[in-house]
């Protein structure tokens, strides 16, 4: 480090650089976690369910996330319920049993959602958790900004 | 920093506090807010038996069906105890606070009574979103879920 230039003291960069390569270390890793989800999705209230914090989902667990058309995917792939079969039985022969969170859309037809529920029983997981909004914090809805709004309303003004 | 003596020893704090603020403003312009979720736990029969299982037990069960949608009811039929709730036409408001108040004199009988909520194929998930929040309201948490 170049310390000798008293008189005209150059800036060090060193602290800076380690907050910007924090900073790019921080957005890559919180980006590619939010990417893994299925963005269509709008979720029903569920307001009295269970409070969903990191504390009381063990890591262990396995989200499904089915869209209003059907469409059925993990980490916004989309497989096919013999997919899941396959996944959920080899995850419960290797830990036993753990958390299945259904995160299915408000219009999606049971049909789809009961696919999903029939793999999981089948490969030995007996309860199953759907995932709902408890405090609309983001306000979406209210804000008519996206096209997930206009489909809500359209529906709901049916 | 242990520098050496100079006339201004004091640590130049400008750029950190520039840095310090830039941060402040970008983390409070892009973070957003993520809603808070919440989970309802339900049971699931095997797939390939009928209501036999549920039959089998002398308890009090309750039994909600969930019936297909139709265009004046998006929300989709709630039927309680073979009673459609809401009228025929039935507006889902009024069928979620009939179900509701349904389930609080349950509740006040036994909290562990098991639910039973039967949902029609094309019945949205909302609905059956809607039932089970209802359910976990009145402290019922015994609620398995079948489909018709």
């Amino acid at each position: 480090m170049a310390r000798k230039a008293q008189e005209n003291p150059a800036l060090d960069m060193t602290p800076m650089i380690d907050v910007v390569f924090e900073l790019i270390i921080f957005f890559v890793v919180t980006l590619t976690e939010a990417q893994r989800k299925d963005e269509t999705i709008i979720l029903e209230d569920g307001r009295h369910g269970e409070a969903l914090t990191p504390e009381n989902l063990p890591p262990t667990h396995m989200q499904i996330d089915i869209s209003a058309k059907g469409r059925i995917s993990m980490g916004d792939r989309t497989i096919d319920p013999a997919e899941v079969k396959r996944r959920v039985a080899e995850k419960y022969k290797k830990i036993g049993e753990f958390p299945v969170l259904i995160r299915a859309d408000f219009q999606t037809a049971h049909r789809d959602v009961a696919k999903v529920m029939n793999a999981c029983t089948e490969a030995g997981i007996w309860k199953i958790s759907f995932m709902a909004v408890g405090e609309d914090k983001t306000n979406e809805r209210a804000t008519n900004k996206n096209e997930n709004f206009n489909r809500w309303r359209k529906w709901r003004g049916k | 920093m242990a520098k050496k003596p100079q006339e201004n020893p004091a640590l130049d704090m400008t750029p950190m506090i520039d840095v310090v603020f830039e941060l402040i403003i970008f983390f409070v312009v892009t973070i957003k807010q993520e809603d808070l979720f919440s989970r309802l736990n339900v049971n699931r029969p095997a797939p390939a038996t009928s209501s036999s299982a549920s039959d089998s037990s002398d308890d009090i069960t309750v039994t909600i069906e969930i019936g297909r949608r139709y265009d004046n009811n998006p929300g989709g039929v709630i039927v309680y105890n073979k009673k459609a709730l809401g009228g025929p036409i039935g507006s889902t408001a009024d069928a979620r606070r009939e179900l509701d108040r349904n389930l609080k004199d349950i509740a006040k009988t036994s909290t562990k009574t098991p639910i039973i909520v039967k949902c029609a194929e094309d019945s949205p998930h909302k609905a059956l979103v809607d039932v089970l929040d209802i359910c976990y309201k009145n402290k019922l948490f015994s609620v398995s879920v079948f489909t018709l």
